[in-house]
């Protein structure tokens, strides 16, 4: 009884704790956009029920759900794992087409080994694209000390036209006389399996629930997570604990780059069957909301992927149903981080002074001089 | 002969249209990391730059007026970025990517609005070029300089005035000072917060204009994320330019360059693939920041939090 009660209770209680930002910054998210809706002349209840029955209510809808939730999922854990070692890796962006362009690779490439190996070798390889992509910022952060931020976000762009140079001819990644440039099609036993037959929900979404549960796992009960959170939490106090905190950056930074290949992995070998240009804009930005709004939880990025995920898939139906265009579905979710911002970090400085003992007036004037 | 200098002269102006949204940008956008703020937000405040104009040149008729509107909204979105960090003490990084997010979400679903009482979509007034065609003809420098739309001269002469204000005013030191040492400008009786909120507003004014620049010098109309990353090759040029306004306006030429010499590699097929030429201003950047060539020191407090208490 004891035992169940330390396992499970930090988790659940972890997560209510958490929540409550994220869920009031929802619902403020979801009150403007309820204004929006009504500001063009459309009943909000009606939009919000189409959007509703659109990300869950039915089969496809679900599936359709679920294929925008995994690439979210995955590129928030990366965001999140990163952030706990106080790493903000802005590089998802261009590590999702460095995986890519590696699973693609040996996705195309027939091999004479049994589908599920075919499968797992293609995915294993785009996740070692991504850790490639992250060996530049990481030797640099950990050695040079320059900030991770700036170079992850300028190989963004090398990332993607790197990803477009490999599927023009002639490359050997190219497909050869494609109408639209393009790798050949991944192999069918390279391909991730479907979940719901008939939908195109794909096995990514499997590989991020279950790397959310070893991550949460891993940084909250392993001596390796201690050393982790320890390093983005007081990387001098590690450092005195005899933590070897340059090590535990390349670690973490690492596998954070693998997290954000991984991204690029499910969309290729699951979604798209092959690499084309500029096949994920801006999902690598959002898995920094992602990781934002889940307060970088691993577990509580499950929540807030399928949410941001939910809102993409019922934005068509919204559209088809009430005719609000669909990126109002962008609009909510950027609305939703702006007031997690913006309630969060307010609390946490109220907290500090009160910490501290000191009246808000007092600093006022202190902030004046 | 005459075939190279027209081709010459042709990528020499294309390269310097390319690159004036972003000089524009970028000239007074190195204010918000010269106070110790990272706005990777001015990407998405360009792209609301450029709706912004576009609508306003819809609206009012004058391309003034549309390049004022522009403007103000850039100022709009900076004072929400400045707010969220400076104010609220957010991340810098999250802060400007949720802005980021919000820009495109708006623009994206404000797109149909925009030219809904339209059958066609117009385009509005660009730009007007100045120079007598006769000015225009003379090799090189004419095209650089006189077959460009005069926002392409305001995008040579900001720099140049915001150099001076940075160098040779009190107010300039301030923010030079600010970005490195806040402590020692706070003990000065100078207040930090107010010199972050106007370098981050001054880069929000930059981004609004880089954006009408984008919208109304040579398109006159606005596309879904027509920004394209431009915003964040501001970000890089701020690194190549070492934070100098004039050093970071010849950052921007080398990306529109780099612009320009893409755009003929793939319609002339050049031996080399045009994707090389796009990546290469990013790898300078990294090479820059490595260490590798040059050397480039970033303000020393960008990106973090200023603390008042610390004192």
């Amino acid at each position: 009884m004891k035992e169940r009660k330390n396992v499970f209770l930090p988790i659940i209680g972890e997560l209510v704790l958490t929540g409550g930002r994220p869920i009031l910054a929802v619902v403020l998210a979801l009150t403007v956009g309820a204004f929006l809706i009504i500001a063009y002349g459309k009943n909000p209840v009606e939009a919000y029920a189409a959007m509703l029955e659109g990300a869950v209510g039915s089969r496809a809808a679900i599936a359709n759900t679920g294929v925008r939730t995994a690439p979210l999922l995955l590129g928030g854990l990366a965001v999140a794992f990163g952030f706990k070692a106080g790493l903000l890796n802005v590089g998802v962006e261009g590590q999702i087409y460095a995986g890519g362009a590696a699973a693609a690779a040996i996705g195309i490439t027939p091999l004479p080994v049994p589908s599920w190996l075919h499968v797992t070798l293609a995915v294993i390889a785009g996740f070692i694209g991504g850790v490639l992509w992250g060996v530049i910022p990481t030797l640099l952060k950990a050695y040079r000390g320059i900030s991770e931020i700036v170079i992850t976000l300028m190989l963004n762009y090398v990332g993607i036209h790197f990803a477009s140079l490999l599927i023009h001819e002639p490359s050997p990644l190219a497909k050869i006389d494609a109408f639209y440039p393009q790798s050949p099609n991944i192999l069918p036993s390279a391909r991730l399996p479907v979940l719901i037959k008939g939908t195109s929900l794909h096995a990514g979404l499997i590989i991020g629930l279950i790397l959310a549960v070893i991550i949460h796992l891993a940084l909250r009960y392993t001596p390796f997570g201690f050393r982790t959170r320890m390093t983005g939490q007081n990387p001098e106090a590690a450092r005195y604990a005899g933590i070897n905190v340059k090590k535990q950056i390349i670690i973490v930074l690492l596998l954070s780059a693998g997290l954000g290949g991984l991204v690029g992995t499910g969309e290729v070998l699951g979604l798209k069957w092959a690499l084309y240009d500029f096949f994920a804009v801006g999902l690598g930005y959002d898995g920094i909301a992602v990781a934002l709004m889940a307060n970088s939880n691993p577990l509580a990025v499950i929540l807030t992927a399928f949410f941001f995920g939910a809102l993409r898939a019922g934005a068509g139906k919204m559209q088809v149903a009430v005719g609000i265009e669909t990126p109002i579905s962008q609009v909510v979710q950027a609305l939703a981080v702006l007031f997690v911002i913006a309630i969060g970090f307010g609390e946490r400085v109220r907290r500090t002074r009160l910490e501290r003992g000191q009246e808000p007036e007092q600093e006022a004037v202190a902030h004046g001089g | 002969m005459e075939d190279s200098l027209g081709f010459i002269n042709d990528l020499l102006a294309a390269s310097i249209r390319l690159a004036a949204p972003l000089m524009l940008a970028g000239a007074g956008g190195l204010f918000t990391e010269r106070v110790g703020i990272f706005n990777i937000g001015i990407e998405g405040t360009m792209l609301a730059g450029a709706m912004a104009a576009i609508w306003g040149s819809l609206v009012t008729g004058n391309i003034l007026m549309a390049t004022l509107i522009a403007m103000l909204i850039g100022v709009l979105f900076s004072v929400l970025h400045a707010y969220l960090t400076i104010t609220r003490r957010a991340d810098q990084i999250v802060a400007g990517a949720a802005i980021n997010l919000f820009a495109l979400g708006a623009t994206n679903l404000l797109n149909t609005p925009l030219y809904a009482s339209f059958k066609y979509r117009p385009r509005v007034d660009l730009y007007p070029i100045l120079a007598p065609e006769s000015l225009q003809e003379i090799p090189i420098l004419g095209p650089i300089l006189f077959a460009q739309p005069v926002i392409v001269w305001v995008a040579f002469v900001l720099p140049f005035i915001l150099a001076w204000v940075l160098y040779r005013t009190t107010w300039g030191l301030n923010v030079r000072a600010v970005g490195d040492h806040p402590q020692a400008v706070a003990t000065a009786g100078i207040s930090v917060i107010r010199l972050k909120y106007t370098g981050v507003i001054i880069s929000g004014l930059s981004a609004g204009l880089g954006g009408a620049a984008l919208a109304m010098a040579d398109l006159g109309l606005f596309a879904p994320n027509m920004t394209a990353g431009r915003g964040f090759a501001v970000l890089a040029a701020f690194v190549v330019g070492k934070w100098n306004p004039i050093y970071v306006a010849a950052a921007c030429i080398m990306f529109g360059a780099a612009d320009a010499f893409q755009l003929r590699a793939q319609t002339l097929g050049f031996a080399i693939p045009y994707q090389v030429f796009v990546m290469l201003p990013y790898l300078l950047t990294i090479a820059a920041l490595a260490g590798l060539v040059g050397r480039t020191v970033a303000p020393k407090t960008i990106g973090k939090l200023y603390d008042p208490e610390t004192i």
